[in-house]
């Protein structure tokens, strides 16, 4: 495949959120109503939107977690996806190096070839010793710090971010900034989710605004930050509801 | 790898394994043999508990796998059936050893090992087919509704008591009601089966452990098929509520 194939592309997409609140009594809530875009072979797609207006629940729906409650979402064969966030799922007895190992194995990696992606892990995330020490041990930048190495040194077809970014010092967040940008540059093709329009601005060369659950601006990066800056200054100024209201 | 995890929560770790179903076995010495005096050695109780451990154990650590791997879950779409299988084959591993204290303890009375003991590989087969096909499927009914798992827990209770773990079979007078154990409770009929080979030197029901494997594998086919077509579903259950 090369650059410019279609790689993911979701077609009406609804989400509704079922969940229980106590006993038998479920709340049904509709996050996303209808949305339609396509994620290409290389390129990185910014998602913008405020809180509660369903960036989460479409990654998890471009990752494969969830299936939308109507629409589909049609992918390329045999693609690998991974979802990137502050706190993974790691097992906290286990030192960092097993954790590693799990989590690129579970990206589809032989034991062989996982084995091979740990050394650079392990000198991209700076943890000197503490690579081989319990998670447990580990400050919450350190845990960060692992996780992001993790996504970001070995190979996923799609690689989503969820507002991690700021997961380190600033030292570390100029290095990791720097590998991302090396990374959206090359093949690799990027999902990038935030609640900050200059954030997204910074790293993606196409953005899509998210509003009430459904797509309020596409296009170029700069144009919609724009737009979703003036939404938002606007807000501020009149007060408005928050999305969920 | 969660061997190893759970082996450095704990300050005994490893030997925790070995100690653990022991303590079960002289608690249960101590209260029916000795208070109760049912009369039963501690190799007829071993037979008994230590499969049923292996049994009690995946299926109680199964069942609430899925759940606890939410975080994984969230983030990319693995498998739903790694969870329980992973439990699973951590308590497997360590049943090696239990095992292998089971066989001493036979040496130990007095029944010599010999080519009959082979009998014991199609029950360990059965066994497995069976712990795989309840942690999955308890896996399944806790990420769906939690509850189950404290229904889970007392069925294991429950199971614990009916399947003659410090009691005998062969003791039930009715033979109508010890058939309907046996075809009900598969537990039942295996820790029976294992005394057979070690301590009576007997063999057991061929025709009915081959049903049951029967029974097991189509089973298993079903629950495999429900994670494969209901996987989405799961997590959707596990990460929303």
């Amino acid at each position: 495949m090369t650059t410019g194939d279609i790689l993911l592309s979701a077609k009406d997409i609804e989400y509704s959120y079922n969940s229980r609140i106590w006993g038998f009594k479920h709340l049904s809530y509709p996050v996303l109503k209808g949305v339609n875009f396509e994620v290409r072979r290389g390129e990185t797609l910014g998602v913008v939107g405020r809180n509660g207006c369903g960036k989460s629940s479409l990654l998890r729906i471009l990752n494969g977690v969830v299936a939308p409650t109507r629409g589909k979402l049609e992918h390329a064969p045999h693609i690998s996806r991974i979802l990137l966030t502050l706190g993974m799922g790691f097992d906290k007895s286990l030192s960092g190096r097993d954790n590693a190992l799990l989590s690129a194995m579970l990206q589809g990696y032989t034991k062989k070839e996982a084995r091979a992606a740990l050394d650079n892990i392990k000198e991209f995330s700076e943890l000197g010793d503490f690579f081989d020490r319990p998670v447990k041990t580990y400050s919450s930048g350190m845990r960060a710090r692992l996780g992001f190495s993790t996504a970001l040194m070995t190979d996923v077809d799609l690689l989503m971010i969820d507002e991690t970014l700021s997961v380190g010092d600033q030292q570390f967040n100029k290095k990791a900034e720097k590998a991302m940008m090396e990374k959206i540059n090359s093949e690799q093709t990027v999902v990038f989710v935030s609640h900050s329009g200059s954030q997204v601005n910074k790293v993606c060369s196409r953005a899509l605004w998210l509003e009430d659950g459904v797509i309020k601006a596409e296009g170029e990066t700069r144009e919609v930050a724009k737009e979703y800056k003036h939404f938002m200054d606007s807000l501020s100024k009149k007060g408005g509801k928050s999305a969920w209201q | 790898m969660s061997l190893k995890s759970d082996a450095s929560k704990l300050y005994l770790s490893y030997l925790w394994w070995v100690l653990e179903p022991v303590l079960w076995v002289l608690m249960f010495y101590l209260v029916f043999t000795v208070l109760l005096g049912f009369g039963r050695d501690l190799l007829f109780l071993m037979c008994g508990k230590i499969p049923f451990l292996w049994f009690s154990k995946s299926v109680q650590s199964s069942s609430n796998s899925i759940v606890s791997g939410k975080s994984l879950i969230n983030q990319a779409n693995v498998p739903k059936q790694f969870f329980p299988y992973e439990q699973v084959h951590t308590v497997l591993y360590r049943q090696w050893l239990l095992f292998a204290v089971l066989f001493g303890m036979t040496i130990v009375y007095g029944y010599m090992p010999s080519l009959h003991w082979f009998w014991i590989l199609p029950l360990f087969l059965v066994q497995y087919l069976l712990v795989l096909l309840c942690a999955l499927a308890a896996a399944i009914c806790v990420s769906y509704v939690r509850d189950t798992r404290i229904l889970i827990g007392m069925a294991m209770m429950g199971l614990m008591f009916g399947s003659g773990i410090f009691w005998d079979l062969n003791r039930i007078e009715d033979p109508v009601k010890r058939e309907m154990l046996v075809t009900w409770n598969p537990m039942a009929y295996l820790i029976d089966a294992y005394r057979q080979v070690l301590i009576e030197g007997t063999l057991y029901d061929l025709h009915h452990l081959m049903g049951l494997a029967g029974v097991l594998v189509v089973g298993l086919i079903l629950v495999h098929l429900f994670y494969r077509y209901m996987g989405q579903s799961i997590a959707a259950r596990v990460i929303n509520s």
